[in-house]
């Protein structure tokens, strides 16, 4: 922590001065986080708040889809088969205990990690600490319980992506824009491989990276620190740790020339998603492209929202937002069209404004507005123990460390006009843009 | 380190102890939701109710202006004007015009937003605490001062059109806007809130302002601080801002006309979207308001059933057995004067029919088999633990103080919750099987291929297909 509070400093020193601002004395509740390591790797981040009964509990696994060798999906369909069951405990019996307390959990994969929470009143920590130790050491994987998942997967697949025009979307222009990163292929994986994935192939991808040195437990709440600590380590402590974690070397090749691709399905209302290669998670450039989406897409007066939503009705909503990842960003484009407009001019406009940010500067009233709700936006994030376990899981898997919200506050105030240009004009450009468009097929021509 | 090296050992001292989960749960901790005291309530002369909660953890502030009046209170001929209403009193307000207003909410990093619920109205505001009174004036002029312009109107009018076309992309919409037909036919709850082609295209700057002379009047209304703000000071801006707000002593509520009786017998409508791959599948019938006397056994019954993931049966048969969906779920939805019951899940097309078998067959079984004490336990458990979840911010706590006063339910409710809770015995909610899951009448709707799905859903009653 001694090497962030240095950096801290500087950062503050190079921020314009904003007086009596308020959020300049906000304690930062991270302030007081306390990090574990366990002697097999296991981080354990630790942070008591007893303004309220409950906590929230998460571990994070340095894994998702972009770690997926053989069949994609498979880092999903695991995370789904971690409810069903261990050497001790039936399928399902770890979500029922948990609920029996009332508490919530889930777990969701995205391309980089896995994410099991758990949101519970404090005095069913100890429980939540023991089951979450037998998984992630003792599951039992039988060919029965896969099978009834993999339809299970299937069934979300068909929700989200293959019946869901935003899905199709999505899907199409990551495959699009990625052409050799892993990233390219959808976190639910596609149908064949999902179909396809083995027994032994998820009991590969446990052993390799379910180890406890591969994870970070996050733990924000109504505890006592030693207590909390005390009972991890008896239950995750006689985990063994993995040699090694093997990692994917594939980067992504430069981008050369504008992309393009349709989806055909039966849509009232045609959608138009681009990509931009974007920096990765961290990259110093990160705080100049989130004030350019927040002017972008933030808000009623945000400028799509007026050009294609208000003023020329062409869209019923419209954004643009950077996307970290830790192998290389996206920053995306979304225009969700209207019925009753023209996509090629929804698509013409959303780039017009996307132009706009590259040739002329923002106005200061626009940079001052759109700071300001990054901000508030940054205080709003921290009023519940799961937010805020996310918050310091998130940035310990991404930084090896929390990022104060005083840095953040600083980074973001020292983004000037001439910043937001600068990475318009770097990153937004024809040539690294993908444009994938959802509309409905073309009518056949009746047979003569 | 050194503190935690201490610990290691003491861990392998205690390696082999029982795993928690063999220990009986240790008691939930008791107290009140909010501490005596801390609560303040008054009203003013006008009749507008104030209630402020301090929460001094961070630098933020949430308040609202509400109406016990909403979508339910016009008739279904002007079916989605409330909340045509309420949100074109976003789009221009006191001395601005739609940007400048959201020029002034965007500035302050802010949301200040008009909306509209069955039997709510509300203009809610949050943002900064340093910004209470801004946010606090700009709120008051989008409920006391909205400009209505026509070509605001207008532009409004014709997105409402092109959302509702966009709508229909979507298959849960679909499904939950038929089913509300068919259960409601002729009344408010019929059509979707938003309203229909045919009722939207008759809305105007005229009739949005009759509506809002009706919705927004000092009758009944409450307006709700929580966070870092001095209450004293709070109170003193509502006045501020309210005291010239009189009106003309109208009862508050607006009540609705008498619910249509329940359907007879089933019936089945498909959707026809020949697209699509999943069946999306709602099973509904008639179900309680929010102030039935049986409310809280019918909480319980259906965190049996359906609303209580996975442990409750729905989701248990069908995703954990058979493998047939990823979301299965009942809830019922309570609103002033009445609501619904539903089932749900969504399946592959050539498995429908067994889906909607096997939501009938487990609504008939709550009713034949009903809920084991073991069941009711869990249940019981389970909703004291969300209980205390969903009160973790101020904000949840004032929502649910406001929801209790919009619906004149006893104040004391959040404290009494786990006792009332606790009290309820296994009779009474077997009772409330037999009362109020009605599967014999269900309204039954299947948004797909009309092809494919016809044959499978013939047996369950008479099929209607419709477009979207």
């Amino acid at each position: 922590m001694r090497i962030a509070r240095i950096l801290l400093a500087v950062a503050l020193c190079a921020a314009p001065a904003s007086a009596n601002d308020p959020l300049d004395d906000l304690e930062d509740p991270a302030d007081r986080l306390r990090v574990t390591k366990l002697d097999n790797g296991l981080t354990v981040l630790t942070l008591e708040n007893h303004t309220t009964p409950v906590a929230s509990f998460q571990v994070w696994v340095k894994a998702g889809s972009r770690d997926e060798t053989r069949y994609t999906g498979i880092a999903h369909l695991f995370e789904h088969m971690m409810f069903k069951g261990t050497r001790r405990l039936g399928p399902e019996d770890f979500t029922r205990y948990i609920e029996g307390r009332g508490g919530r959990l889930n777990a969701y994969t995205s391309r980089d990690v896995t994410v099991y929470f758990e949101d519970v009143t404090g005095e069913t920590l100890p429980l939540v600490i023991d089951l979450e130790a037998e998984r992630m050491g003792h599951l039992d994987l039988t060919q029965e319980l896969l099978d009834t998942e993999r339809e299970v997967v299937l069934e979300e697949r068909r929700m989200r992506t293959e019946d869901n025009p935003r899905g199709l979307a999505f899907e199409a222009l990551l495959a699009l824009s990625f052409r050799a990163h892993p990233y390219r292929r959808p976190v639910i994986g596609w149908r064949s491989d999902v179909e396809a994935v083995t027994v032994e192939a998820c009991r590969r991808f446990y052993e390799t990276y379910y180890s406890p040195n591969n994870l970070v437990v996050s733990v924000v709440g109504d505890f006592d620190t030693e207590d909390v600590l005390a009972r991890i380590d008896r239950a995750f402590g006689p985990l063994p740790p993995a040699e090694s974690i093997p990692r994917n070397p594939t980067r992504e090749p430069e981008q050369k020339g504008e992309r393009r691709d349709v989806v055909h399905f039966d849509v009232r209302a045609p959608i138009v998603t681009t990509a931009w290669h974007a920096p990765a998670t961290g990259d110093p450039d990160g705080p100049a492209l989130d004030v350019l989406s927040t002017i972008l897409s933030s808000g009623r007066s945000s400028r799509l929202y007026r050009r294609l939503v208000n003023d020329e009705q062409v869209a019923l909503s419209a954004s643009g937002g950077y996307w970290e990842l830790h192998d290389g960003g996206v920053f995306y484009g979304m225009v969700g069209v209207r019925p009753d407009a023209d996509v090629e001019r929804a698509e013409a406009l959303f780039f017009e404004e996307i132009a706009r940010m590259r040739d002329e500067p923002v106005s200061e009233a626009e940079l001052e507005k759109a700071k300001r709700r990054i901000e508030v936006g940054l205080v709003n994030g921290m009023r519940t123990n799961h937010a805020l376990a996310n918050r310091i899981g998130g940035d310990w898997v991404s930084f090896g460390r929390v990022r104060p919200l005083s840095e953040r506050l600083a980074e973001i105030r020292a983004v000037g006009a001439e910043d937001i240009q600068r990475v318009a004009r770097k990153y937004l450009t024809e040539q690294q843009r993908s444009v994938v468009r959802v509309v409905p097929a073309p009518e056949e021509e009746p047979a003569s | 380190m050194a503190a935690f090296a201490a610990l290691v050992a003491l861990g392998c001292s205690g390696f082999g102890q029982r795993p928690a989960w063999e220990d009986p749960p240790p008691p939930p901790r008791e107290g009140p939701v909010v501490p005596a005291g801390a609560l303040h309530r008054s009203v003013l002369e006008s009749g507008l109710q104030v209630l402020v909660l301090e929460d001094r953890s961070l630098p933020r502030v949430a308040m609202g202006l509400l109406m016990p009046r909403g979508a339910a209170s016009l008739p279904p001929e002007q079916a989605g004007l409330t909340s045509y209403t309420t949100e074109l009193m976003n789009r221009g307000a006191g001395e601005r015009d739609a940007l400048a207003f959201a020029q002034a909410v965007d500035a302050l990093g802010g949301s200040v937003s008009a909306g509209s619920g069955w039997d709510t109205s509300v203009v809610s505001a949050s943002g900064l605490s340093r910004d209470f009174d801004a946010l606090s004036a700009l709120a008051a002029d989008v409920a006391l001062r909205p400009r209505f312009e026509p070509g605001e109107a207008a532009r409004l009018r014709s997105q409402r059109l092109a959302s509702l076309e966009r709508a229909k992309d979507d298959p849960r919409t679909l499904a939950s806007w038929h089913l509300a037909r068919l259960l409601f036919e002729g009344h408010a709850y019929g059509p979707p809130q938003d309203g229909t082609p045919e009722s939207v295209a008759g809305f105007d700057a005229a009739a949005a302002r009759r509506a809002h002379a009706g919705l927004f009047r000092p009758e009944g209304a409450i307006f709700y601080v929580t966070g870092d703000v001095d209450t004293q000071r709070a109170v003193e801006r509502v006045q501020e801002l309210f005291n010239g707000w009189i009106g003309d002593g109208a009862a508050p509520g607006v009540s609705a006309e008498a619910l249509p009786p329940p359907p007879e017998g089933r019936r089945v409508v498909i959707v026809e979207r020949p697209d699509l791959g999943q069946a999306t599948i709602l099973i509904g019938n008639h179900g309680i308001s929010r102030t039935a006397p049986d409310r809280l056994q019918v909480q319980l019954l259906n965190l049996v059933v359906g609303g209580g993931g996975f442990s409750s049966r729905i989701m248990s048969r069908v995703r954990e057995d058979e493998g047939l969906a990823y979301y299965a779920y009942s809830g019922f939805a309570m609103r002033r004067d009445g609501g619904m019951f539903l089932a749900a899940t969504g399946t592959r097309v050539p498995e429908a029919g067994r889906a909607v078998g096997m939501l009938l067959d487990e609504l008939e079984r709550a009713r034949s088999d009903p809920p084991s004490s073991e069941e009711i336990e869990h249940a019981r458990s389970l909703a004291v633990g969300r209980f205390a979840l969903g009160l973790e911010t101020s904000d949840a706590i004032l929502s649910a103080l406001v929801d209790l006063e919009v619906y004149g339910l006893p104040r004391d409710s959040l404290d009494t919750y786990r006792s009332r809770m606790r009290a309820l015995t296994e009779e009474e909610v077997r009772k409330a099987a037999l009362d109020r899951l009605h599967p014999e009448h269900a309204a039954i709707v299947v948004v797909g291929p009309s092809q494919a799905l016809r044959a499978q859903l013939e047996a369950f009653g008479p099929v209607e297909v419709v477009e979207p």
